[in-house]
């Protein structure tokens, strides 16, 4: 148990460093993706080609690969970001194309006799959107948006191999060290922990914006 | 008559979808304070008309008018457009819409359906607006659920919310698109009632209906519509009471 004591002052460090990658990332992608459905529900055909293709390539390949990509091939670019804002940046491109979906289909469903009577109320279209489309698309894309949220978090051990010391990396190297399990164990409770308080937040937040519902 | 008495008038309207003409050179007059029953079957082109008078849908060709302003116009080769998205904000203040299936905005309360397009259209303040909204709700006779949600509602009570916001952007004209055929029989009435009471208030209405009782002790004109074009219209004693046409016949027979 006196290991514990030692194991736990890296093991919170690497959960540090787990949670502001996820945090850092869920704050960009949430405007971003919701500006990336509005451009793929665009009048102008050019937008949504590119947003098309570019949510083709995210989804289509493996996010491993991509990290791979912004973190080796940029610097041959002569392009040399910080570790930390290159695995953001991966993990925002790819997190942006995944919650763009959602927002899409989310926005879509929202009946047309919505638009029509804003339209006779004289809204414009960011009126519309704004206060009449968005506040109720939240409340249908909140479920699809806790399971990315949860896969997010998860994800975010994909960046120990590019050496950060997230909270996977700190208990590998631990457990390589001392060859003992536990540290394992424990990251798996903390990652638990994170992904309950976040089904917690989400499902808190469901019934905030279904008050309206019977 | 002056031009600015007539709060509508279209001209030689055209309207297609592909291949399909649901508007056949149709002219429509309504004059300040009349209500105009447009009755007709499924499939006629009642519902484009209204969708066409206030832009929801774009005529072919033709002209509109509306409060005796250009609202569409012809370009003289059989093209029409519509004034600027800038200026058909005043246009489209001019007129206040009811749709058959209420579109309310469910995740708002009651009140705050009456008051958000006067607060972020007409740039009102809470303060302003709340008055009338109150007024209005009472007139509806809904006072007591200022604060409910759309969901709670029963349809009638519903679709006397809807008359009341679009009353609430105080419009010259009200469009009703079979406002009572999504409800159940037993609470067309209480619409219904509203209505009448804003005919005798003297609004000016256009009402596409299958309500015949409504569209002959309400209306001051009958329009009666097939297949895109208008069949007959006149007063409801001449349209009700001696059809001039085999279709008018025909039609008014089998809905009673
Ligand atoms: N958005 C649309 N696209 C294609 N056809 C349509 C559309 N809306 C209406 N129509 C067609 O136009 C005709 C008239 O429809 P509508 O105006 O709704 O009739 P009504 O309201 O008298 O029942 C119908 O044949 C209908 O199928
Ligand atoms: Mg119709």
């Amino acid at each position: 148990m006196n290991e514990l004591g030692h194991y736990i002052t890296p093991l919170l460090e690497g959960t540090g460093v787990t949670l502001e990658i996820f945090l850092l990332t869920f704050v960009l992608v949430l405007p971003l993706g919701l500006i990336a459905a509005l451009g793929r529900l665009s009048r102008f055909r050019i937008v949504r080609m590119v947003l098309e293709v570019y949510i083709w390539l995210m989804r289509g390949t493996p996010l491993m690969l991509q990290l791979l990509f912004v973190y080796f091939a940029l610097p041959l670019a002569g392009i040399k970001l910080p570790d930390i804002a290159a695995a953001l940046l991966a993990f925002t491109l790819n997190y942006t194309a995944y919650f763009a979906e959602i927002f899409r289909a989310g926005i879509q469903s929202i009946n047309k006799g919505q638009y029509e009577a804003a339209h006779m109320l004289g809204m414009t279209y960011p009126q519309t959107m704004w206060h009449i489309i968005i506040p109720q698309m939240v409340r249908r894309v909140l479920p699809p948006m806790s399971n990315e949220t949860i896969n997010l978090v998860k994800d975010t051990s994909l960046i120990y191999i590019l050496a950060m010391n997230d909270l996977l990396r700190a208990a590998r190297t631990i457990v390589q060290r001392e060859f003992d399990m536990t540290p394992f164990v424990v990251a798996a409770c903390f990652y638990l922990g994170m992904t309950f308080v976040l089904t917690w937040v989400f499902k808190r937040l469901e019934d905030h914006f279904g008050r309206y519902e019977l | 008559m002056a031009k600015k008495d007539y709060m509508v008038r279209m001209r030689n309207i055209r309207k297609s979808y592909g291949e399909n003409t649901v508007l056949k050179n149709i002219d429509l007059d309504v004059k300040k304070g009349e209500v105009l029953a447009i009755i007709g079957p499924s499939g006629s082109g009642k519902s484009t008309l209204l969708r066409c008078l206030n832009h929801l849908e774009s005529i072919d060709s033709g002209t509109i008018e509306v409060v005796g302003e250009t609202f569409a116009t012809d370009d003289g080769y059989g093209s029409a457009s519509y004034v600027s998205p800038k200026e058909e904000r005043k246009f489209l203040g001019y007129m206040g819409m009811v749709f058959q299936q209420f579109n309310l905005f469910p995740h708002m309360t009651v009140m705050e359906n009456l008051i958000k397009a006067p607060m972020l259209v007409q740039k009102k303040s809470r303060e302003e607006i709340l008055p009338l909204a109150q007024s209005l709700l009472e007139k509806v006779g809904l006072s007591d659920k200022a604060d409910s949600y759309p969901g709670r509602l029963s349809g009638g009570q519903q679709q006397r919310v809807a008359i009341a916001r679009a009353l609430c952007m105080q419009p010259e004209i009200m469009l009703f698109d079979e406002p009572t055929s999504a409800l159940d029989p037993e609470l067309t009435g209480e619409v219904l009632r509203t209505m009448r009471q804003l005919a005798e208030e003297h609004m000016t209405m256009l009402v596409v209906t299958h309500e015949m009782n409504f569209a002959r002790e309400v209306a001051n004109k009958v329009m009666f519509m097939a297949d895109g074009f208008v069949v007959e219209q006149g007063t409801p004693e001449e349209v009700f009471g001696n059809p001039q046409q085999e279709r008018t016949r025909s039609f008014l027979h089998n809905m009673l």
